[in-house]
């Protein structure tokens, strides 16, 4: 059965670029064994829509690695500092 | 000659499902493991010919997998090739010091991870073991 989307805060993934490129694996896994006909032959048709989804999960793949490479070292090192505050001061 | 015995540890049942179809094609049996403890035990079992094996797993990680595997001396001389999400910097550094013959970010490209595993195993570079597709049985 299908994973549920994500339902709660608690649920969201803690290193975003970590949890899309498992994600883009499977995208691109699977869109390869597809276009590689192992999974049986497909039409052109098919095929050309399969070469579509590949084409911009290589996108997704490129953007990841160029602008979110440093992202999780930032992710890591951001600290939340929480303060008591009076109500009568907002 | 038989097929070469992969074990693939990942956590990801769609990862591993993925990769045992793209080896299958290419002639290598396939086991499979979804955590740490299970990587050794089943490696013990099976006693494969290479090991894929994840960072990120359950039950410890990819790395107390090859510390574990170091340790038991019939295990230690399989190739492992770490295919891992984490970045590249400190981990791929890391996987090298530990024994790890390569490492590869996913996701991984299947033409570069079937020519890492061909060089792992020793087997000719050039050589390009047919798809079901290209045999017409599919």
């Amino acid at each position: 059965m299908t994973k549920p989307a994500l339902r709660t805060s608690s649920e969201v993934p803690s290193n975003p670029s970590h949890e899309m490129r498992n994600a883009l694996a499977c995208i691109q896994q699977f869109g390869s064994i597809l276009i590689d006909g192992l999974a049986g032959e497909l039409s052109g048709e098919q095929r050309e829509y399969i070469g579509i989804m590949l084409e911009n999960a290589a996108k997704i793949r490129s953007v990841l690695d160029s602008e979110l490479a440093g992202t999780d070292g930032l992710l890591q090192e951001s600290k939340i500092k929480i303060e008591r505050v009076s109500r009568r001061e907002n | 000659m038989d097929s070469r015995k992969i074990l693939i540890v990942d956590d990801n049942a769609d990862i591993r499902l993925g990769m045992h179809l793209r080896l299958k094609a290419n002639q290598y049996q396939t086991f499979f493991a979804a955590d740490a403890f299970s990587g050794v035990a089943e490696a013990r079992k099976h006693r494969p010919d290479l090991i894929i094996l994840d960072l990120g797993l359950p039950a410890g990680d990819g790395f107390t997998v090859m510390e574990r595997l170091s340790q038991i001396p019939v295990l230690a001389v399989i190739p492992i090739i770490v295919v891992s999400a984490r970045d590249g910097l400190g981990n791929q550094k890391r996987a090298y010091a530990a024994g790890a013959k390569a490492f590869l970010q996913k996701p991984v490209n299947d033409d570069e991870l079937l020519a890492v595993i061909r060089q792992a195993l020793g087997e000719p570079a050039g050589m390009k073991k047919p798809t079901l597709y290209d045999q017409g049985s599919v």
